[in-house]
């Protein structure tokens, strides 16, 4: 899931933090997005169910006794990668909005676009080869 | 409010990106998220501001709030308000992100999708663009309700990414309820038109600021004599309008155009449309706007904009919440363009005040659901039922 290196992430925009600690909205959005993973996971293992009970199939035993060969352990490993950038999407964007020079006063969109004066700086998107 | 019954999935056409088991499991989870909060969790806002918040008010002032100012002044303070708020922008940037992940997957395979879309052997309609456009500043300020890079960030050449990202976004956004192809605006005002003007059979239709056609195709299929143009300013909205039009087997003429100075002739038009357009400008951008109506519009021609209900008359608490958006998903222009003098902008814009018309109309959507399953209860966006519509005959 390296959906960075290709789309942006990072909407521009000053985020809005509702706490007066900001960290309890990090953790609210990092407990939803392991939330959404989890729900991800569940599908999942109730499509696997599902399907052993139509086609017959897996026993306890040769689940446990499995091994992941080395390419299905880099596969895994990737997946997981790709699951903690899911869930700590919040921390990133954080250093997004940094990295982009993303970080004029929301406020000042509201009046940018009522007046000539120039909207907020901002790079140009970075088109990274693949 | 019951569970929502016989919600139809989107429709799937060539363009749509595709999405393996995971991907679906996780936008299923962001609409689920949505619908939760919607269900279970906005309403302890009314509930906290009537039980505490209030009551305090009017204690310490000796009357009510009376302004929408003054009710978001004591609810910024409130730990319900401030968990809502952040379980609700976490749900919208969880539902970009799960929208994203499928487009990024393989962005240039489904570039090409797309390009081979449009290539239709027997094209109905067309695609212009224009590079040379200057993307208006209420574009680029901020990233409009908090898609990233917005509708005209192209991602490598020739991209129709947002488009991809948007299409399915809506879906989950309005959980559903904008119906299976995602065109209930579109649908709606078609259907308010046939009621109140049977007769009414425009030759030349334009939708403005269509990004990627969902309300633009109602019109093209339900006035099938008639040439339907649509305009934005983002190139991948576009592309990605133009392949899903010709999949859908429906004639669309895109181009790549800003709403405030089209280059079509004095008069073009017997009917022009826009669906929640007017609060994604500015004051400038909407007067330019409706005087561009005015202009492209023959005599007898008629414009309609749908958008959400205007704050006036409106509970300052209601308001309050309806307002939202405007700091909290990026909307800079919301709260302005829900307090617009709606006369006064059809008088600036040359028509006449005395053929201005508002109305909340019915959603086709809603209207089909009740009549299949006769147990619909109403959601959310959109979910009141009802549009509002704002419009003026020449």
């Amino acid at each position: 899931m390296s959906v960075g290196s290709t789309l942006k992430r990072k909407a521009r925009g000053e985020r809005p933090y509702f706490f007066e600690d900001p960290s309890v909205d990090r953790v609210i959005a990092m407990v939803m997005g392991l939330a959404g993973e989890v729900a991800v996971l569940h599908d999942r293992l109730d499509t696997l169910e599902r399907l052993v009970e139509q086609q017959g199939g897996v026993k306890r035993a040769a689940i446990d006794a499995y091994k992941p060969s080395a390419s299905v352990a880099a596969e895994r490993a990737a997946w997981r990668e790709g699951f903690l950038s899911e869930v700590l999407r919040i921390v990133e964007s954080e250093v997004e909005a940094l990295a982009t020079g993303d970080t004029a006063k929301y406020d000042t969109a509201i009046k940018s676009v009522e007046t000539d004066a120039p909207a907020p700086k901002r790079k140009p998107v970075a088109r990274k080869k693949k | 409010m019951n569970a929502r019954v016989d919600i139809p999935a989107q429709v799937e056409h060539r363009a749509l990106p595709p999405v393996t088991h995971d991907e679906y499991a996780r936008q299923e989870f962001v609409r689920t998220f949505k619908e939760h909060l919607v269900k279970h969790v906005h309403g302890g806002n009314r509930a906290v501001y009537e039980a505490k918040v209030k009551p305090a008010f009017q204690r310490k002032h000796k009357r009510a709030p009376k302004t929408r100012f003054e009710v978001r002044d004591e609810m910024v303070r409130e730990p319900y308000y401030q968990m809502f708020s952040a379980l609700l922008r976490t749900s919208q940037e969880m539902m970009w992100s799960s929208c994203q992940i499928p487009v990024a997957r393989d962005l240039e395979a489904l570039n090409k999708t797309i390009k081979q879309a449009q290539k239709k052997k027997k094209a109905l309609g067309s695609l212009r663009l224009n590079p040379e456009l200057p993307i208006p500043k209420y574009h680029t300020a901020v990233d409009i309700h908090c898609q990233p890079g917005g509708y005209h960030t192209e991602f490598m050449p020739e991209d129709a990414s947002a488009g991809m990202v948007y299409d399915r976004a809506v879906h989950v956004y309005a959980m559903g309820q904008m119906g299976p192809f995602n065109n209930d605006m579109g649908a709606s005002i078609v259907m308010w038109l046939k009621k109140h003007y049977p007769d009414f059979s425009p030759k030349r239709i334009l939708d403005l600021g269509c990004s990627v056609g969902h309300s633009t195709v109602p019109y093209a299929e339900a006035f099938p004599n008639a040439e339907v143009h649509a305009i934005d300013v983002a190139a991948p909205m576009l592309r990605y309008a133009h392949a899903r039009a010709e999949d859908l087997g429906v004639a669309v003429h895109y181009s790549q155009q800003n709403a405030e100075g089209t280059d079509f002739a004095d008069g073009s038009f017997d009917l022009i449309v826009s669906h929640i357009l007017l609060h994604e400008t500015s004051q400038r951008g909407i007067n330019n706007i409706v005087k561009e109506c005015h202009r492209l519009l023959a005599k007898g021609g008629m414009m309609i904009h749908a958008e959400t209900p205007p704050y006036a008359g409106m509970d300052p608490f209601d308001a309050f919440l309806l307002d939202w958006d405007t700091r909290n998903n990026n909307e800079p222009f919301w709260s302005r363009s829900h307090e617009l003098d709606l006369k006064a902008l059809s008088q600036q814009g040359g028509f006449d005040p005395a053929l201005e018309f508002e109305d909340l109309i019915p959603s086709a959507f809603q209207v089909a659901q009740a009549t299949r399953s006769h147990k619909f209860q109403g959601g959310d966006f959109g979910g009141g039922g009802l549009w509002f519509i704002y419009g003026n005959r020449k």
